[in-house]
């Protein structure tokens, strides 16, 4: 396939939005009433200091964790009630650091179980019991295409638990693309990387997922500067500050609270 | 009325207390270490066993001295169990500290028979706290009274040093945070032998003084650790105040309430309360927060693979021929009993196969898988004592009714995770085994008809292989193979062996399909698996009912193969013993759970040759598998592979073959 561009954000198509939410853990409030708003497309960074409620958020989005208050929306529907498995069958999906692959089981393997979640409806529960996967067409070919699109065609039957680095990355990204998401939640792709294995992951992402709206947790301000349509910036577990990266770089509030500090 | 009530409610206290003591131990040591001590009904055996040793030179007068020295001793024991054992484990699933002190019970029980005998006896105790005491008019046994006292005594002084000492306030913060106490730079370690040692030594006080008022014998041990556990669970897991609150309510409800007004309840209501509570409050009523599950994995040998998919084939076809022959050389080449032990091995096989389908591979470990295996046993027995001699239609509702209860109790029970879904299944299997004292017989159109037959059990059954009269009885037929005839056991033994290459090509089969795929991925990472859009509960279920459906079909063999069933198919000895059949060959295969049947029943039939006591040499075995060799025999050959000069190393089959070389199946 040809690189791509991201095209630009159309106004008004809103994918997801958060109406008040709320996490209580005991006395202490980790998200405190935020209210988002992701447009179809958009390049969305989340950024914060440490214990801000970045990832606390993620996970109330995926249904990792149930919400103490308020209501998330995805493509309209009130998807608050909905367990993590319904919501990335939605569309939703949530990359995990690199080290959360299939370890045991083979690439090819990690990216069909991917593809298998997505046509699931296209076998029987009695079938899929005996009938052995690689007679499943459908279900075969697109994790053949993902493979290809990611590169990692040529090491398919390697275990994921020996590939390089930069595979792993490779192989991670697949997976979430082969669950066929619309949004697609980073928590810090790159901890940990050097500078080129950051670019590298983050060019990746740019390339492969060009079709999805992505929402990034990341440290790396300058990094998020170049990227995000738009930041929202957590303090708290509250929105200090959103907009674009100028709009945000600019603002008085988050250069008090956030980046002066950062900047040591 | 009234003096009659107080007395049940004062046996009631008096069990009550022993349990508390029981139990405290029992949860301030889950509390600190997240161990769970299936050892420690042993210990509170050995208590009384030591107190007996020590009063029988003095009599009586030394009961006392004994009540001080022997759980002192006792107490070393566990400090030592802790120290060589359980410490190794630290940092693995907390699993294997059940596997590892399942294994300690085979061994100090097969101790106390080494060395006391199997008989009972009873513990001298002294005039003092003999006799009986007028109390408002009523005869109240000072001994009863001397156990409430001493053991609240005893329980009282235990909570205060937990609660008032420097030592109780490092151990409390220990199981609070025990990286947290490392970093002030104590010395965590010897404070969790400390901790081993004293719920070991308050076992054993517990032991003495109920052996005071019972029998001393080798199973008291095996008699207590489950209420224990039922008390642990109710109580809160790691809660003191729990333990003691658990404690009372259960000896209260089994002697007071129970025993003397619904003795049919007798044995299932605390089961039931204890599946109640650990579905609606896995904490139980006095814990905090559900202790994390520690991080670990089960540690699987799936990844022994040396051999390509074709020579496993080969192999595999190679093993299935050579078991085919087995029964030729009966009489001949070897005694019939040989087959007999191979039939125990192929059943017991796709027992462990079955076991190991869900703990293998979706990393849910049962501890009554007993269950299943005694319903298939009970149903075939009931089918064919009461309905049809048909062997077929036994056996096919041995399958559909085990998979049944196994889709109900998967239903309630897997959305409870590690230990507790553990527990659980333990409870479900309990109450089972209860059951079937009670539903002896019922009364059916007016007529009483016999159920489960009690403790008999049932027996003389005469089953015929085929339906509707068209089939044949083994027992009356004979088929030749050249010059060797194959009547009955003979015959039944390709019964077991074609159930076993079923059950075993069935479960291969659906490892490839995408049902399998899943549960994999379920054993790698099951939070992932979630974030890919699968509902992993919904999988684990699907795999418990195959699982139950499997143990189903084993235990009904066994009950084809021995003609008869008894409660003891279905006590949770059952459940141990095939867990230490998955956990000698290798979890996450399906080849290493029929070489761990293998090696088990090879090695109860040489040790018996030598000594009644095989338990023990067994128990030690396997306390060594779960220390050093946790992934089982199939992972030898991987270990192995580094010294090997060049080339594949050997096959799966390098398990120390004894007289007879086939073995179950490859992969």
């Amino acid at each position: 396939m040809e690189a791509q561009e991201r095209e630009p954000v159309a106004a008004g198509d809103t994918i997801l939005r958060t109406d008040g939410l709320v996490r209580k853990f005991g006395e202490f409030t980790a998200t405190d009433h935020v209210d988002l708003e992701i447009e179809r497309g958009e390049f969305r960074s989340i950024i914060g200091p440490n214990g801000a409620g970045k990832t606390t958020l993620f996970n109330l989005i995926s249904g990792a964790l149930p919400v103490t208050d308020g209501t998330i929306y995805f493509d309209g529907e009130d998807i608050t009630g909905l367990s993590p498995q319904q919501r990335v069958r939605r569309g939703i999906g949530r990359s995990f650091q690199i080290s959360n692959v299939f370890g045991g089981l083979s690439v090819r393997e990690n990216v069909r179980l991917a593809a298998q979640s997505v046509h699931r409806d296209e076998y029987n529960i009695v079938e899929s019991l005996f009938k052995t996967t690689d007679k499943y067409e459908r279900m075969n070919e697109r994790t053949d295409r993902i493979l290809e699109r990611v590169g990692l065609d040529d090491i398919a039957e390697e275990e994921a638990d020996v590939l390089a680095y930069g595979d792993r990355r490779r192989l991670e990204i697949g997976v979430v693309l082969a669950t066929d998401p619309d949004l697609v939640l980073f928590d810090e792709p790159t901890a940990g990387m050097s500078v080129e294995e950051t670019q590298g992951t983050i060019d990746l992402i740019e390339d492969v997922l060009v079709d999805q709206t992505l929402m990034l947790i990341e440290h790396d301000i300058e990094l998020v500067m170049e990227l995000s349509d738009n930041i929202t910036v957590l303090n708290r577990g509250e929105i200090l500050a959103e907009g674009t990266p100028e709009e945000v770089a600019n603002n008085q509030a988050v250069q008090d609270a956030y980046l002066g500090g950062m900047v040591e | 009325m009234v003096a009659g009530v107080i007395q049940q409610l004062l046996d009631g206290l008096t069990l009550g207390v022993v349990y508390v003591l029981l139990a405290a131990g029992l949860s301030v040591i889950f509390g600190v270490m997240h161990v769970i001590n299936f050892a420690h009904g042993e210990l509170f055996a050995l208590g009384a066993y030591f107190a007996l040793a020590l009063i029988a030179p003095f009599g009586g007068t030394a009961f006392f001295a004994a009540l001080i020295v022997a759980p002192l001793i006792v107490g070393v024991i566990g400090v030592a169990i802790e120290r060589y054992t359980v410490q190794p484990l630290y940092g693995r699933n907390p699993l294997y500290h059940i596997l590892l002190t399942f294994g300690l019970v085979l061994v100090i029980n097969d101790l106390i028979y080494l060395i006391w005998g199997p008989g009972a006896s009873s513990l001298a105790r002294p005039d003092v706290i003999s006799g009986t005491v007028s109390v408002l008019g009523l005869g109240v046994g000072v001994y009863n009274v001397f156990i409430i006292v001493a053991g609240s005594l005893m329980a009282f002084g235990v909570w205060a040093s937990l609660e008032y000492t420097r030592y109780g306030l490092i151990i409390r913060a220990g199981s609070q945070d025990r990286q947290m106490v490392r970093n002030l730079g104590i010395n965590i370690d010897r404070y969790y032998s400390l901790v081993f040692g004293m719920g070991a030594a308050l076992a054993a006080f517990a032991g003495i003084i109920l052996a005071g008022t019972r029998q001393v014998n080798p199973e008291m041990g095996m008699s207590v650790i489950i209420p224990a556990f039922v008390i642990v669970v109710l109580g809160g897991l790691g809660s003191f105040k729990g333990a003691v609150a658990g404690g009372l309510l259960v000896g209260i409800l089994q002697e007071s309430i129970l025993r003397p007004y619904f003795p049919f309840l007798e044995g299932m209501v605390i089961f039931l309360l204890m599946i109640g509570i650990l579905l609606i409050r896995p904490q139980g009523l006095f814990g905090t927060e559900a202790p994390e599950d520690e991080s670990g994995d089960l540690l699987t040998g799936s990844r022994g693979g040396f051999l390509d998919p074709q020579t496993r084939n080969r192999l595999g076809l190679a093993m299935i021929l050579l078991l085919a022959l087995v029964p030729l050389g009966a009489g001949t080449l070897y005694s019939t009993f040989i087959v007999t032990l191979m039939i125990e091995i192929l059943i017991w096989g796709l027992f462990a196969l079955s076991l190991d389908f869900i703990m293998g591979y979706t990393g849910l470990v049962s501890l009554g898988h007993a269950l299943f295996y005694g319903l298939g046993a009970y149903v075939v027995a009931i089918t064919i004592q009461d309905v049809t001699q048909s062997v077929i239609v036994a056996v096919a509702l041995a399958i559909v009714i085990s998979a049944a209860i196994a889709w109900f109790v998967g239903f309630l029970s897997i959305r409870v995770a590690g230990v507790y879904f553990a527990m659980i299944t333990l409870a479900f299997a309990e109450l089972f085994y209860n059951a079937i004292y009670r539903l002896d017989t019922i009364e059916l159109f007016g007529e009483e008809r016999e159920v489960t037959g009690g403790s008999e059990g049932i027996f003389g059954l005469d089953p015929f292989y085929g339906i509707a009269g068209i089939g044949v009885d083994l027992d009356s037929i004979g088929i030749f193979v050249g010059t060797t005839v194959l009547t009955g056991q003979l015959l039944f033994y390709y019964v077991a062996l074609a159930a076993l290459v079923v059950g075993f090509l069935l479960t291969r089969r659906m490892l490839q399909s995408p049902f399998g795929s899943v549960l994999k991925s379920i054993r790698e990472n099951e939070q992932r698996a979630t974030f890919l859009g699968y509902d992993t509960v919904v999988y684990k279920r699907r795999a418990f009912v195959i699982s139950g459906a499997l143990a189903g079909l084993s235990g009904g063999l066994y009950t084809l193969f021995t003609g008869r069933v008894f409660p003891d198919n279905a006590e949770w000895m059952v459940s141990g013993e095939v867990i230490v059949m998955v956990i000698l060959g290798g979890m996450g295969t399906l080849y290493g759970p029929i070489i761990g049947s293998f090696t088990f029943f090879s090695l109860e039939h040489v040790l018996t040759g030598y000594t009644d006591r095989w338990r023990l040499v067994l128990g030690s075995i396997f306390v060594l598998f779960v220390i050093f060799l946790p992934r089982g025999l199939v992972s030898v050959p991987e270990l192995l592979a580094p010294y090997l000069p060049g080339g594949p190393g050997p096959g799966p089959q390098t398990e120390p073959a004894p007289e007879d070389s086939s073995t179950g199946g490859g992969d």
